[in-house]
């Protein structure tokens, strides 16, 4: 079936008769010099901070440096074409994202246009990419959990809904990984997710992409891609633009994840921006505000209360909290985390996740410090069961780190420190997890359970991991029943206490 | 490293609020000047001064001496000072942006403005005063006009008043239709 030349001939005679022909009046100005994607502009004296200067050939700039007698702007995105002497007028609109439910499913750029191919996205909302954070008043503390699936990080530092963890390592750790095994492990939670990739690789955004799709995450998920290669001024903008999506689904009483993957680069695009608008550089050429930079985006990860839901969807949503959980990432140069920007990203966000080479390298991986890693929610955001099973496992990775030491002594030491030793061990062992394989709660609750009560010490160290994977799927054939029933409700009863127990004991005899 | 412009701001700037003082004594002190400083400009900008002012070896005083000199009658004394403190400073390259900043004062001052009228075609009479009462009621203020033609615009104005520039022409719908059919 082919179009009919006359339907077309409509269709643009219908937006030729529907174009408002005003004369327009509008602030121009002229372009001084263009460097490097900065442009200095003579004139505009009306030009407001942060907005949006329209150039020729359609292209669109920032205006951040407001000086006595003229304008720098940031360009997004291309800039050959603009010479010294043409035109630039205001549009009197500040940045602007399309938001909504469209939006799921599809890779975008950080100004919301489709890079994935699949057509235009027709989101019938925008918003706006700056906005304050939700008050005081507004907001109800965080008391809901975030099931990474990850066993490591929901039984020692659980995250909860509203809560930003700052995931803080070195290159190649695993800190990508654990973001996007969150991402999975999401779907049919109802939480809808944003991955933000600052200044990636682009075959590591398609390969993430991938992931994503191929474990069927993408429904649930936006990803916003500024690749290493697009401007500067896109990867400033990529975290705001994101966030613009997720506050959506906050405010309208739902839950929401973003990941940003990573800050560090953000801050070094940002960099680069303000030294080419000659702003003078501070602590390691960071300006002056790149702690603002971080604040502002990651207080506006936080859970609203029902009254500030109904307001803003003005009555329709009643009853519900919303709530953006913020993940940020960090990449720290050789383990330093008292450079610049770690140490501003840690003092805002509610608790940390370090992830070490040393530990990644020995095996452990999930790549986890359980001793400085820590999350100032805490308890508030654990399902009761996993609250009850869990404390025990920080407990015995604590007391095995103070012996750690004395392990090349094994043999030396007395019962109850060889014991204690053992159990660190075994306890270090079940913390480990396969990438792309998130746990249930009932199943972490069953290792844990198993860890807690000594099962394990009598399997060798070596095989803890295989065994307790021949542990899992035993109790998914056997024990179904009882794991459904945890999940549906996760509170450590007499009931699952005793089903725990003949699990294991089941299990353990055939060993 | 600043722009030639906020250099030349406190020069334009002292101009005028002596020229305003002026008044006082002699009515026509801005007009003068507006006429002094147009010509020093336009003297700097001819090749041979601009040789000689770049040539090191003359001193400052033989600079502000040329320049008095081609500029006549029309520089008083305390306008010969302000050459003379501008060629000790090594500023003179810079009359044209002072000359301008001063009219931009100027025109703040008496409420007037240039208005740029390019049209399609040349502006009749009943047109042009059409325009400039519309104008000065939307912009309020005294409107100068500067009309001229340029057949390039295919048909009706633009109007520029400094930094605003209401588009009216013909191109500039066309224009602005093609980019709302692709976009």
């Amino acid at each position: 079936m082919s179009i009919k030349a006359s339907e077309i001939s409509e269709l643009i005679k219908e937006r030729i008769e529907k174009f408002k022909s005003a004369a327009e009046a509008r602030n121009v100005g002229t372009v001084v010099s263009v460097t490097d994607g900065i442009v200095r502009i003579y004139g505009l004296a009306d030009a407001r901070y942060g907005e949006m200067l329209e150039f020729a050939g359609n292209t669109f700039g920032l205006a951040l440096n407001l000086e006595q007698d003229s304008v720098g702007a940031v360009i997004l995105g291309d800039y050959e074409h603009i010479s010294e002497g043409s035109e630039v007028k205001t549009t009197g609109r500040i940045l602007e994202v399309p938001v909504g439910p469209e939006l799921l499913g599809r890779v975008v750029d950080s100004l919301g246009i489709p890079i994935d191919g699949k057509g235009p996205v027709n989101a019938k909302l925008k918003s706006p990419l700056e906005r304050v954070a939700p008050g005081v008043i507004f907001r109800r503390s965080v008391s809901q959990p975030v099931q990474t699936g990850l066993k490591a990080i929901d039984s020692m530092v659980p995250i909860g809904r509203g809560q930003r963890e700052l995931i803080i390592g070195d290159r190649q750790t695993g800190k990508t990984a654990l973001a996007v095994d969150t991402i999975i492990n999401q779907k049919g939670t109802g939480i809808k997710c944003v991955y933000v990739a600052i200044g990636q690789k682009q075959s590591s955004i398609a390969n993430v992409v991938r992931k994503l799709e191929e474990h069927g995450a993408m429904a649930h998920t936006i990803v916003v891609a500024a690749s290493a290669s697009t401007p500067a001024a896109m990867q400033y903008l990529a975290p705001y633009g994101g966030c613009a999506m997720g506050e959506y689904f906050m405010d309208n009483g739902e839950d929401a994840l973003i990941v940003y993957d990573d800050l560090s680069k953000q801050a070094v695009a940002y960099r680069q921006i303000a030294l080419l608008l000659r702003r003078p550089p501070g602590r390691e050429a960071f300006p002056g505000d790149v702690f603002y930079l971080h604040s502002r985006l990651l207080e506006r990860s936080a859970r609203v209360n029902e009254q500030y839901v109904e307001k803003v969807t003005k009555g329709r949503v009643k009853g519900r909290t919303g709530s953006l959980t913020g993940l940020p990432i960090i990449e720290t140069q050789a383990g330093d985390v008292t450079a610049f920007v770690p140490t501003n990203v840690i003092s805002i966000t509610d608790g940390q996740i370090f992830l070490e080479t040393d530990l990644f390298n020995a095996g452990m991986r999930p790549a986890i410090n359980a001793g400085i890693s820590v999350s100032r929610v805490g308890g508030a955001a654990q399902t009761n069961i996993i609250k009850k099973l869990g404390g025990g496992v920080r407990l015995a990775l604590a007391q095995f780190r103070e012996l750690a030491a004395f392990s090349q002594f094994a043999s030396d030491l007395d019962e109850a420190t060889r014991k204690q030793l053992e159990r660190g061990q075994r306890v270090t062992e079940l913390m480990k997890q396969k990438q792309y394989s998130p746990m249930s709660v009932a199943e972490m609750a069953l290792s844990l359970y198993a860890g807690n009560n000594g099962y394990f010490d009598k399997v060798d160290r070596r095989k803890v991991v295989e065994t307790e994977a021949a542990l899992q799927s035993f109790a998914r054939s056997s024990y179904a029943e009882l794991l459904k029933g945890i999940n549906a409700k996760p509170d450590l009863t007499k009931d699952v206490e005793a089903g725990f127990k003949k699990c294991c004991d089941e299990f353990f005899a055939t060993l | 490293m600043a722009d030639r412009a906020t250099i030349a701001r406190p020069y334009a700037k002292a101009a005028f609020e002596h020229a305003r003082e002026a008044r006082s004594r002699d009515p026509q002190a801005f007009a003068k000047w507006s006429r002094a400083l147009a010509l020093a400009a336009q003297i700097v900008a001819d090749a041979r001064v601009a040789e000689i002012i770049k040539n090191p070896e003359l001193t400052a005083a033989e600079h502000a001496g040329l320049i008095a000199g081609v500029a006549g009658a029309e520089l008083d004394a305390s306008m010969q000072n302000f050459v003379a403190l501008l060629a000790e400073n090594r500023r003179l390259t810079l009359l044209p942006e002072i000359a301008a900043h001063y009219e931009g004062l100027r025109a703040e001052v008496e409420n007037t403005v240039d208005v740029e009228v390019i049209s399609a075609v040349p502006l009749d009479a009943s047109q042009a005063g059409k325009l400039e009462r519309a104008l000065a009621q939307r912009l309020k203020r005294t409107v100068r006009m500067h009309t001229s033609v340029d057949p390039a615009l295919v048909g009706g104005a633009l109007i520029r008043a400094g930094d605003l520039v209401i588009d009216g022409s013909l191109r500039g719908r066309l224009e602005r239709l093609g980019t709302e059919l692709t976009s």
